[in-house]
């Protein structure tokens, strides 16, 4: 599998949720060879671009692309691996009673 | 939030925020380069992902061509990209930096066969460039002296 099968792709709950907008992944070491897991996929409402880095969670500036963006991007969230259910073309299927965790960046 | 990784080594990375689009350099420092795709260790597709199924991980950096199918849609064919393998990365910054030498990445055949089959069979060019750039660094010595 390759990242863009993921991005830009339907996620669905018992509805429509959104698209995938990014693939979180925990690289768990910063050394040589050390496997970076995903950690979830973060789901947006309304659109498939990317959030330009703007989900971390001290950046505001330039106020207006930062404006534009977070509204753009309102209402993203994060849903770990192991709530996702599912894998399909352009169609991600996560399982009932998921948690929408927060997807901002530390 | 995503949870801080508190005592645990490692960070968090955002495929499209710090490594799609990225440039790729080797271990000297040399552009080789830029992220086109990453590849993942398999998971079910296509049908029911148990629940205690590992999470995917980074197999491998792709680059090739995808400007096309960025710009038009669909996926470029497996054959047409080439792969870094993930456990040569050593850093992810604002570049991505290999631990290896590009002479021994798949990435770079391109200049290895322009080199061998056409730059090498022109008279004089075999020559290391080193040498001369060496020459040009005394000349601009004495030029400026």
């Amino acid at each position: 599998m390759i990242i863009t099968d993921l991005l830009g792709s339907r996620v669905f709950g018992p509805e429509f949720l959104g698209f995938v907008s990014d693939v979180r992944f925990f690289l768990e070491s910063e050394s040589v060879g050390r496997p970076a897991r995903v950690y979830g996929i973060i789901v947006s409402p309304h659109a498939r671009s990317s959030s330009l880095g703007f989900e971390r969670s001290g950046v505001r500036s330039p106020w207006p692309i930062a404006a534009l963006v977070r509204r753009r991007h309102r209402g993203s969230f994060l849903v770990r691996w192991g709530d996702i259910e599912r894998l399909d073309v352009d169609r991600i299927q996560v399982r009932p009673g998921f948690e929408r965790a927060s997807s901002e960046l530390p | 939030m995503t949870p801080s990784t508190g005592d645990r080594p490692g960070r968090w990375l955002d495929a499209q925020l710090h490594l799609l689009d990225r440039q790729v350099l080797d271990a000297d420092d040399v552009p080789i380069a830029v992220v086109d795709d990453l590849e993942l260790s398999e998971v079910p597709f296509g049908q029911e992902i148990p629940i205690d199924t590992p999470p995917p991980v980074i197999t491998a950096l792709l680059s090739g061509a995808a400007l096309a199918t960025r710009i038009f849609g669909g996926r470029p064919p497996e054959s047409r990209m080439l792969r870094t393998p993930w456990v040569d990365v050593v850093e992810v910054g604002v570049v991505i930096k290999l631990g290896v030498m590009r002479d021994t990445l798949d990435l770079a055949w391109t200049e290895r066969w322009v080199r061998d089959r056409i730059i090498g069979r022109i008279p004089g060019g075999r020559h290391t460039p080193g040498g001369k750039q060496d020459n040009h660094s005394e000349d601009g010595k004495r030029g400026g002296s």
